[in-house]
């Protein structure tokens, strides 16, 4: 909410003068939170207030006028040109942007010819100034204008003044005027209130019956009250409500509606302003709607009504939309002259939801919807009364009607003090806490340890001893509150290593970058990786009501994000990355879930995923492009990282988002895994994750650029491995043997390894592979491979014999078993 | 041959093998010499056969003669080899590498800013007896809003527009759905930490769909707003190592009563006031108050007996301030001139 410094100062009498700064100090303090601090009149400078002495037409100009005026009493006159029709009679007071003058625009006056006559300067319009868009004529002050010749423009304007952006906690509908503004700072800062002029004496005739008011329903409606105002001439505003209306964001529009803006913004109580002759059934209903009924509002729409919504009813026709938005066919207009002036409190939810529905924000819907305090109805409409009075020309015709058929009880709260310093920390006595009360209102009484607290009717928010706590300290100043720390009274228990943190390290330390990317993403890039419809992570959950396409799903796999990444770092020529990611996945849950809507949380597994492309890093010059294996390396990382000495090997496998040719699996004995997650299985082992290059179609729908290859681990599948212990180091020498065969393409060197281990010679400590080698000349379709196989005993030092026949029973069994011939 | 003669033969060759090695240069040749007058056929041991020709009384001295040859050669052959070794690190010793070549690229890896953000955070609250606790993203409306006191079209559900999956389930706003199912599940005394991702519908430079929050929460017979203000002034001192203070400012939450936004010290000026902190010396870092006792109700626990404090705060916001990062997107594009500084 914007508040005008001046406006607030005329509300409240302060046991010392402040500056706009120092009351945004004292508001933020007291939890009235002031986001800025806005000086108003900062758009010109060099305009001075001057009277009109005299004026001539242009001897060359028939449109033109030449105005002397001055800016000093007594003072010589200057002649100036204006183009304006409304030059006033001498003695009006005007607005002379000088030479020097700087204008909204970037415009700075110098003295120039118009039509032969030399102008210092010129006599400004509204709009020159940039206050809106009014260029029918200069300004002209009113008659009587106090501002002194030759005072800066602002002060005439109402723009020597500040505004305050006020941000409302959304439990304090109470401090939405700016009365309720200077409640607060009186109670932060000391001294009284000071209540605008309501009083009606003198504007008094003596009118028919009131009107009749109907309350359907309490609950919807605690008080309504009316007043008919009659004799009423519709006209601009008075510069002064104008221009204070606009400092806090609203159009003038005419004496009737700013009016009701003006006591809104003043007292926070939103009023409507009938036309009194429109309204024929001499009883006003508040009820709920009916299903099937409608309002033309005032902005010319069809509103459909739901039962929900509270409408304003001249006997049976609905005549407003309660708290939200007048109907059409009974506002004011330029030929009213009879006004029926509405203040009442509304239930906040109701008018929330209406306003909500309908898409009708306004001042009013804003304030209702957080509560309006009924006691305050009669006081604005006397406000708001007396002022139609004075700027339109109105009598106030009889008596106000009021209906008040749930006025609240207020019951005392008990506050225990012990409570207090329990709480707050802070050990506040009973007048330190009675003072703070009162200074907000409340009627305070001892009680038994404590004391008895009454809030006032405005404080809504305030019905139980923790929010008279909560009161306490901050009018006695959160300040108060020195630091302590909380007891150690329990040891932090036992808890798992996480197993992100546990891959995030180990692919960092591997040379990955790690890169966190949304949750959520476009249905195009979810659909980027090409899974079959059958896959669970093809069915994506669906963000109802997202700000843009790019948040209309929940990822389910991580490469896509990754992908996307990798392209966009391309489009800036870094070509060479490798990324990773460690985070959750979100899958609906159940096998074949549907569209329905869902009911339930999702499965959000952690996985870790990569994504590489270009070269790695070389010495001098480019390194190595990045393949399949780097993928590879980084996957088993991660699954090291988590899951230590677990046993995992590779299988060529059809993976649908990598290339038919470079896609493996790795896949761990079924019975390691984490028992409540489901993985899929090759045989007796689960899958905990894929390596490859991606696919090229998959690379297009990202935007990648030339090959790039990818991992993904699924981590919470994966055991978490206890703390390893010490392997003994060997304390004997072993001895190598490699082995040379010449063998078919087809055979992946994970057969080769599975026929060493199934031959299970206890003296074999580790193999390797020296070679992998594929030429024309070893004949189509064959390859060569040359292994190395480590022979050691933790006991003794192997012989020659030993490790000769060792090493030739597993050359036997590979030979027959790949099957392979020895080279 | 008499003894003098077999004498003065072996210290001829001594000489001759002396001058012999002295232009071998490397150790196979001088392995060769020293076999050729030390080897079982060599010239020494040929000479040596004299010896039983000779009188008994001739014998030792011969044989001291002999060795002393002996001892000669292989201390002239140690001399020669160390000669040798000693030109060869002389020689090396001679290599110029440039230095100044660039370095083998080795690790090359990082952590997310805000995973290291995130650890450090979780480490200094560590030390006052907090443990993580973790939920999950997608939420029950019950969790994220009604049990924290924010029933359906309460005015406070404007403060955070929520992504929504269905009517019940959403994208959780805020970290805070963690305290609910810690409460729900531990009975006090609890102390946690709950880092994790957070959505809700906002994007500009300072705000982000997604961003990561760090809460808070403590829970015991006698936790006080001293409490929460203590442990906050020790996490700010700790993670922007500097001697920076904080202050609690009255605000509005509806599951804390009372309430705080919490400022610090600006980190930039300090005090006096910058373009930073908006001349005002001072950084909102987070939100925070005692546990409202319709949360304590919500969860089963006695709000007479116990009373709690709990905060939230923006890990993207502790980095910016931290590390002058500039937008909030680049924590999310994967960019990699953003994600190797760190």
């Amino acid at each position: 909410m914007r508040v005008l410094w001046s406006w607030l100062l005329e509300l409240c009498d302060l046991d010392r003068q402040i500056t706009p700064e120092q009351g945004a100090a004292a508001l933020t303090r007291g939890g009235l939170e002031i986001e800025g601090i806005e000086a108003l009149g900062t758009g010109f400078s060099g305009v001075v207030v001057a009277e009109v002495v005299a004026k001539r037409p242009h001897p060359d100009a028939a449109k033109l006028t030449l105005v002397d005026v001055i800016t000093e009493r007594g003072g010589a006159a200057t002649q100036v040109v204006c183009g304006a029709s409304n030059v006033p009679e001498p003695g009006l007071k005007v607005l002379w942007a000088q030479i020097g003058a700087t204008l909204p625009g970037n415009i700075t006056l110098a003295a120039k010819p118009v039509k032969g006559i030399v102008s210092p300067g010129m006599l400004c319009a509204e709009d020159e100034l940039g206050l809106g868009d009014d260029h029918a004529g200069i300004v002209v002050l009113e008659a009587g204008d106090p501002t002194p010749l030759g005072a800066p423009a602002q002060h005439a304007l109402g723009l020597a003044d500040h505004v305050l952006e006020l941000s409302a906690p959304a439990n304090r509908g109470d401090v939405l005027g700016l009365f309720g503004v200077a409640r607060e700072l009186v109670a932060v800062l000391g001294g009284c209130v000071v209540p605008p002029d309501a009083e009606l004496a003198g504007f008094l005739s003596a009118g028919g019956a009131p009107t009749k008011i109907d309350i359907a329903d309490p609950a919807l409606c605690a008080r309504y009250t009316a007043r008919v105002i009659e004799g009423v001439t519709v006209a601009p505003s008075p510069r002064r409500i104008a221009q204070r209306l606009r400092a806090v964001g609203v159009r003038a529009i005419s004496n009737l509606v700013d009016v009701t803006n003006y006591v809104l913004f003043e007292l926070g109580q939103p009023l409507h302003a009938f036309d009194a002759n429109t309204l024929k059934a001499g009883t006003i209903r508040v009820t709920a709607a009916r299903d099937t009924e409608s309002l033309v509002t005032l902005d010319g729409a069809q509103r459909a009504l739901v039962p929900g919504d509270i409408v304003i009813r001249d006997g049976d026709r609905i005549v407003a939309l309660a708290g939200v938005m007048g109907g059409r066919d009974t506002e004011v207009t330029a030929g009213t002259t009879r006004v029926l002036l509405e203040s009442a409190s509304f239930q906040p939810l109701a008018i929330r939801r209406t306003a909500k529905r309908l898409a009708l924000p306004s001042e009013a819907s804003l304030r209702f919807s957080r509560g309006v305090d009924p006691e305050l109805a009669a006081f604005a409409s006397a406000r708001a009364a007396r002022l139609l009075c004075q700027l339109a020309g109105g009598r106030i015709a009889g008596e106000l009607a009021d209906a008040y058929p749930a006025k609240r009880a207020v019951a005392p709260v008990h506050v225990r003090l012990p409570r207090v310093k329990l709480i707050t920390g802070v050990a506040l006595d009973a007048n330190a806490c009675t003072g703070a009360l009162e200074r907000l209102g409340c009627a305070v009484s001892p009680a038994g340890d404590g004391l008895a607290v009454t809030p006032p009717s405005w404080r809504v928010d305030l019905t139980r001893e923790v929010d008279m706590i909560e009161e306490i300290l901050r009018i006695s100043g959160y300040e108060q509150v020195q630091s302590t720390l909380p007891a150690l009274r329990q040891a932090p228990g036992i808890h798992d290593a996480d197993r992100a943190d546990l891959a995030r390290h180990a692919l960092a330390a591997a040379g990955a970058l790690e890169a966190i990317t949304y949750g959520f993403q476009s249905a195009e890039r979810a659909n980027a990786l090409g899974l079959p419809g059958s896959d669970r992570r093809s069915q994506p959950i669906a963000i109802k009501n997202p700000m843009s396409g790019e948040q209309a799903v929940m990822r389910t796999s991580l490469v896509p994000n990754l992908g996307a990444a990798i392209a966009r770092n391309q489009s800036f020529g870094r070509r060479d990355v490798c990324l990773f990611e460690v985070g959750s996945v979100f899958l609906k849950r159940g096998e074949g879930a549907t569209e329905r809507p869902m009911h339930e949380l999702a499965d959000e597994p952690v996985w870790a995923a990569g994504v590489l492309a270009g070269k790695r890093r070389g010495r001098i010059g480019d390194g190595a492009p990045y393949d399949a294996f780097d993928a590879k390396a980084l996957a088993l990382e991660a699954i090291r990282a988590v899951a230590g000495t677990l046993d995992v090997r590779t299988e060529v496998a059809a993976v649908p988002y990598l290339h038919p040719g470079v896609a493996g699996a790795l896949v761990v004995d079924r019975s390691a895994l984490t028992s409540d997650i489901d993985v899929p299985t090759i045989g007796s082992r689960g899958i905990v994750g894929w390596f490859g290059e991606l696919h090229p179609d998959v690379r297009a729908r990202l935007g990648i650029d030339g090959p790039a290859f990818a991992f993904e681990v699924h981590l919470d599948a994966l055991p978490l491995a206890p703390p390893p212990a010490m392997q003994a180091i060997p304390k004997y020498p072993g001895s190598d043997r490699d082995v040379s065969l010449l063998l078919a393409e087809s055979i992946p060197a994970a057969r080769v390894e599975q026929v060493i281990d199934d031959a299970a010679e206890p003296l074999v400590a580790g193999i390797r592979l020296l070679e992998d080698y594929r030429d024309a000349k070893l004949g189509a379709g064959n390859k060569s491979m040359l292994w190395s196989i480590a022979y050691r005993s933790p006991e003794r030092t192997l012989t020659v014999a030993e490790v000769d026949h060792a090493h030739e029973r597993i050359v036997r069994r590979l030979v027959a078993e790949l099957p392979a011939q020895q080279r | 041959m008499t003894s003098n003669e077999i004498i003065s033969n072996l210290e001829r060759l001594e000489a001759d093998f002396e001058s012999a090695i002295r232009p071998l240069g490397d150790e196979q040749a001088i392995r060769v010499a020293q076999a050729q007058y030390l080897g079982k056929t060599g010239r020494v041991s040929e000479l040596m056969k004299e010896l039983r020709t000779l009188p008994a009384a001739d014998k030792p001295a011969v044989g001291a003669a002999a060795n002393k040859v002996k001892q000669t050669i292989e201390q002239l052959v140690t001399t020669a080899l160390d000669g040798i070794t000693k030109a060869a690190q002389q020689a090396d010793l001679q290599r110029r590498v440039d230095v100044t070549l660039p370095a083998r690229p080795i690790g090359g890896g990082r952590l997310h800013l805000l995973t290291q953000v995130r650890l450090e955070a979780v480490q200094i609250f560590a030390e006052l007896g907090f443990v993580v606790a973790e939920g999950p993203q997608i939420e029950t409306d019950w969790h994220n809003f009604e049990a924290l006191g924010i029933p359906k079209d309460h005015a406070a559900r404007d403060m955070q527009d929520t992504f929504f999956i269905s009517d019940e389930i959403l994208l959780r706003s805020h970290t805070s759905p963690v305290q609910i199912r810690t409460m729900q599940t531990q009975k006090p005394p609890i102390r946690i930490v709950a880092p994790g991702q957070v959505y809700r519908r906002d994007d500009d430079p300072t705000h982000s769909p997604m961003f990561t929050q760090l809460e808070g929460l403590a829970v015991d017979t006698d936790i006080s707003f001293g409490d929460l203000k203590g442990t906050l002034l020790h996490f700010v001192k700790r993670f922007f190592k500097q001697d920076l203070g904080i202050r609690l400012r009255p605000s509005y939450f509806q599951f804390t009563e009372p309430s705080a936004e919490v400022d610090m010290q600006c980190t930039f000026c300090g005090g006096p006031g910058c373009r930073l902190c908006k001349q005002t010396g001072w950084l909102e870092i987070g939100g925070s108050g005692m546990v409202d006792p319709v949360v304590f109700e919500h969860v089963g626990i006695d709000p007479e007996r116990y009373t709690g404090f709990a905060f939230g705060m923006g890990l993207e916001r502790m980095a910016m301030l931290r590390h002058a990062v500039t937008d909030i997107k680049y924590y999310y594009e994967g960019d990699v001139r953003f994600l190797e500084q760190f």
